[in-house]
């Protein structure tokens, strides 16, 4: 079933020379510079899952730019669709295609505003109606079951709210699918949603490893922009054996931005003026400085277990 | 031995099965209704009883197409198309993904069942999504001819199928094709599609017995639409009868050749969704017995205006 070419091909495109803290600087210039461009966009979740997208195709997924859809790659499906921009970012920097991404979103572009499978290069499967990514992972995992791909399935924990995700979750376990693997981008956000910054009200998906480990997954967790604390966890995950995973990475919305972070309801998805459009570029490099000073991801991490 | 062709679409996947390795079935939990047992009883280690839990299954079925499988989808119409209808938009319309939906119990007749289980607008929201190929069998050839079509292409493919229990051997005349005339064609037509080419079979011969012959065109493959408009265009009355709503199904399709021919749409009523009871009571009912048939047709013929007898 499965065909040429080989799977020498494969491997971790590491970059030659970027650490993933450099790179996730460049990563977020591209973001915000598409987003204006467009005339606005999804900010917020874009900014939060950027760190554990970059750290995936950096550290951990087998595939190979130049042959996009090789039967025997690595599968990642974002199923939090909506941050499309911060794929398309990612997989451009990688080699997928070298389009500009300013097109992004309009008529002319193939860059759908949500991922396109049938459009982008790069893009493992369609999505941007919540909820679906999980069941495709599922699906991905049945079939190559017997030749050794990781299957990775980037969920938003709003989107955890729509019932596919369960019904998938039971399915996943019962099926025993070790080499399908969840992250969650924990932001604790949704567009209209619960989560109060006194606590008053609940977040998006109250008690959320134990859900998931109740539906018979290894649980993992991990600060989402911690880039040594990712790593070693996708690895963790990687080698679980008998139960799927699932890596709950706490983030936060607009990540690296304090504009953006201080208002998370706004950037679910907002436009920018030109005077805040260069504040967001400047505060890029000062995001920069902060994320590697030692201990900051540490604390975080603390927090977030607590 | 009475049989639904929704046995035939499992037992037909099963032998496939032997020669195509891509081949692998899904089954919401309805197996030993809805056709899937008899691929489940052979292919165990191919067959996945996905649970009561149909949105997931379908995207499920969608990541195996995207890795080289061939999967087919088991359940009922009405769970598959309005239950799923986003997965199946988003993960095999849109995402133009070769999963095959097999939807047993499709149309109007559920018996006990009801209206919960009745599927009579699914051809109305399947033949409106982009890629979508769609299949209205009437007998086990015609089934055989939706799935190895199906298997050849690379679209997603639906193929809805009656609950109604034939004998074994039941097979309409002809040879199974998109589309075929049954009876030959005659200035009065019946166009129909899956379970209503019985009902129509039945009517004809009846109209046959009073003296008006009418030709019958067996539409078993719905989309992409076939030559229709040539076969029809020199009618003078066209009969359409579908086991569907009198909107959105093969009337419609009809409709949208613009022929000077009249027509006459027979079909379940807009305003019935469906209606517990048995098959003989409710065709009688709403109109789509052979014997209410035949009177519509025979009524529209003889009305002076519509048919020039000369």
């Amino acid at each position: 079933m499965l065909t040429s070419p080989s799977p020498d091909t494969l491997q971790v495109h590491r970059h030659p020379e970027l650490s993933l803290a450099d790179e996730a600087r460049l990563l977020r210039q591209d973001i915000l510079t598409t987003l204006y461009d467009t005339g606005g966009g999804h900010y917020g979740g874009s900014l939060s899952v950027i760190d554990l997208l970059l750290t995936l195709y950096r550290r951990v997924l087998r595939i190979d730019p130049a042959t996009a859809r090789h039967p025997e790659r690595d599968r990642l499906i974002l199923s939090k669709g909506h941050a499309a921009v911060a794929l398309y970012a990612v997989l451009r920097r990688l080699g997928y295609f070298d389009w500009p991404l300013s097109g992004y979103a309009s008529f002319a572009s193939a860059l759908e505003g949500h991922p396109d499978m049938t459009s982008v290069p790069g893009v493992d499967f369609s999505t941007g109606s919540l909820g679906q990514g999980l069941s495709v992972g599922i699906g991905m995992a049945l079939a190559l079951r017997k030749s050794g791909q990781h299957i990775w399935v980037v969920l938003g924990d709003g989107e955890c709210q729509e019932g596919q995700v369960w019904e998938a979750a039971m399915l996943a376990a019962i099926s025993r699918l070790d080499r399908l693997h969840v992250i969650v981008d924990c932001n604790r956000h949704q567009e209209w949603g619960w989560t109060s910054p006194d606590g008053s009200r609940p977040p998006p998906l109250p008690g959320i490893a134990d859900k998931w480990r109740a539906f018979g997954w290894q649980v993992f967790e991990c600060d989402g922009h911690d880039y040594a604390a990712l790593e070693t966890t996708l690895q963790a995950a990687s080698a679980e054996r008998a139960q799927p995973s699932v890596i709950i990475a706490h983030t936060v919305k607009g990540k690296g931005l304090p504009l953006i972070e201080r208002d998370p309801i706004r950037f679910h998805c907002d436009a920018v003026s030109a005077d805040e459009h260069a504040e967001l570029l400047g505060s890029v490099d000062l995001g920069f400085s902060e994320r590697v000073s030692p201990g900051n991801g540490q604390e975080q991490g603390a927090e977030h277990t607590a | 031995m009475l049989m639904k062709l929704a046995d035939h679409a499992g037992k037909i996947l099963a032998e496939l099965a032997y020669a195509d390795p891509r081949i692998f079935v899904l089954d919401g939990d309805l197996a030993d209704s809805d056709g899937a047992i008899h691929f489940a009883q052979r292919h165990p280690q191919r067959f996945l009883m996905a649970g009561i839990a149909e949105q997931n299954m379908v995207s499920v079925a969608a990541g195996m197409a995207e890795a080289g499988m061939r999967p087919a989808v088991f359940s009922f119409a009405a769970f598959l198309c309005y239950r799923a209808y986003d997965q199946i938009r988003i993960c095999l319309s849109q995402a133009n993904q070769p999963v095959m939906l097999i939807g047993s119990h499709a149309g109007g007749l559920l018996g006990r069942n009801g209206k919960t289980h009745a599927a009579v607008n699914d051809l109305a929201v399947m033949l409106s999504l982009p890629e979508m190929q769609v299949w209205a069998p009437a007998d086990w050839a015609d089934v055989e001819l939706a799935i190895t079509h199906s298997l050849l292409d690379s679209a997603p493919s639906y193929i809805r199928l009656p609950r109604r229990q034939f004998e074994e051997a039941t097979h309409l005349p002809g040879i199974a094709a998109g589309s075929r005339w049954l009876r030959p064609r005659q200035r009065v037509c019946i166009v129909s599609t899956g379970l209503a080419t019985h009902w129509a079979m039945a009517a004809a011969e009846l109209l046959a017995g009073r003296g008006l012959s009418i030709g019958l065109l067996h539409c078993a493959q719905l989309k992409p639409a076939l030559q229709w408009q040539e076969e029809l265009a020199s009618a003078d009355l066209i009969v359409s009868i579908e086991d569907h709503s009198r909107f959105g199904g093969l009337g419609a399709l009809i409709d949208r050749l613009h022929l000077p021919a009249a027509r006459l749409t027979l079909g379940w009523p807009e305003e019935f969704g469906g209606k517990s009871g048995p098959d003989d009571e409710l065709l009688d009912y709403y109109g789509l017995s052979p014997e209410r048939i035949a009177q519509a047709i025979e009524a529209r013929v003889r009305q002076p205006a519509t048919i020039n007898h000369s």
